[in-house]
């Protein structure tokens, strides 16, 4: 009897300590995945290659993606594709100085590092250069009131066995027509929420599968497959000092590129 | 057995196909660059091996006997690292015939396509164009 009441009292005594270790568990490092090495994204900077019509990159005339915008989104996209198919779309990225932001991080050229720790994940993309982290010590994403809109956003994730899970919140999206999924002119809006599962599919192969829902701009969820591909060993990364030579500046009121010559003055 | 690794083979090829296929100028839009292929021969002034992406000066000899300055628009530099190449590729003053998309306006400006050395080596996709 007296060792029963002494088992309830330990019982008592843990329960917080367990509880609280229930909603922090951290994966150790030893039962994380390897995705060491150097990746590159797989296809062109199409965002939804899936649902792509038209033959081309992102800026080829007559290339789009077929999101499940509503009419407001649809309409807001058909004028971003017709300044696309005039070359006077705007991407405030060629001026070098703000993130791409996500989900777009998952969609440029150049290469990447995904670093896997027990506490945190970061996505090093050397385009740009970007950067995201997504927190994996048991954290809760903040609540929508206690965030304000950044490129990024706010992504908190966990394990499942080999899969990574991530939440995205907090994404500023076109609020202030600086932020887009790729250079046809997808956007997507503030209230953006965005479901990242992403694996190893092979020994030689990483997949991201997002599931995209935002209440503003699509009139159901919108999943995205993007893989990448792993180079070979040994390489290197470097700095992306976007601003050393930027001879392609853009006029962010008229769209246009222009190509400055030798003596840095537009040749266009 | 067999057509599963003919499978798997005919996966690896189009993914190193999809790779090979990214864009090279990423940093920005066309830019003006016409579809069409034109080849100038002239001096390397400077190989510009810098971010977010490289530009060789060439000197140009004209039809009119003037020397004018091209700018040739490659990759960013981090990326032809990873692909061998280096700041020395195309060292000052030396020789060399250049296959470009010119610009549409006429500006002495192209995108890089590929190029021939004095010693007959080519670099890029010589005859892809």
């Amino acid at each position: 009897m007296h060792r029963k009441r002494l088992v309830l009292a330990l019982g008592v005594l843990l329960l917080p300590t367990l509880s609280y270790a229930q909603n922090t568990t951290v994966t150790p490092f030893d039962k994380l995945p390897d995705w060491s090495g150097v990746w590159s994204m797989m296809g062109g900077t199409i965002f939804d290659r899936a649902t792509q019509t038209g033959e081309g990159g992102s800026v080829t005339p007559g290339v789009r993606e077929h999101p499940p915008y509503n009419a407001e989104y649809e309409k807001k996209y058909l004028d971003h594709l017709a300044l696309r198919d005039a070359d006077r779309y705007p991407d405030v990225q060629t001026n070098c100085g703000v993130p791409v932001g996500y989900p777009r991080i998952l969609n440029l050229p150049d290469a990447y590092e995904f670093v896997v720790r027990p506490d945190v994940f970061y996505i090093i993309a050397e385009n740009g250069g970007n950067t995201m982290r997504v927190y994996t010590d048991g954290r809760k994403l903040p609540a929508k009131e206690d965030t304000w809109g950044t490129y990024t956003g706010v992504s908190v994730g966990h394990w499942e066995g080999d899969t990574l899970v991530w939440e995205t919140i907090g994404l500023k999206g076109d609020r202030d027509n600086d932020s887009i999924l790729d250079r046809t002119g997808l956007v997507l809006s503030d209230a953006a929420r965005i479901t990242t599962r992403m694996r190893k599919i092979n020994e030689k192969t990483l997949e991201a599968k997002l599931v995209i829902e935002d209440p503003k701009a699509l009139t159901k969820p919108w999943t995205v497959t993007k893989q990448f591909a792993k180079g070979k060993p040994g390489l290197f990364l470097y700095d992306y000092g976007c601003a050393e030579n930027n001879r392609n500046p853009v006029d962010t009121k008229t769209g246009k590129t222009f190509v400055l010559g030798p003596d840095g003055k537009p040749v266009n | 057995m067999k057509s599963v690794h003919n499978v798997v083979l005919a996966a690896v090829a189009m993914a190193v196909v999809s790779l090979a296929i990214q864009p090279v100028f990423a940093h920005h839009s066309g830019a003006g660059f016409s579809k069409d292929t034109r080849e100038i021969t002239g001096t390397v002034k400077e190989f510009q091996f810098t971010n977010p992406h490289s530009w060789i000066q060439v000197n140009v000899v004209d039809d009119s006997g003037k020397t004018v300055e091209w700018s040739v628009e490659w990759g960013s530099p981090n990326q032809l690292g990873r692909d061998g190449y280096r700041p020395s590729t195309f060292a000052p003053g030396t020789k060399v015939t250049i296959k470009l998309h010119p610009m549409a306006n006429g500006a002495l400006v192209g995108g890089f396509i590929a190029a021939k050395m004095p010693d007959g080596k080519t670099i890029g996709k010589w005859d892809a164009e």
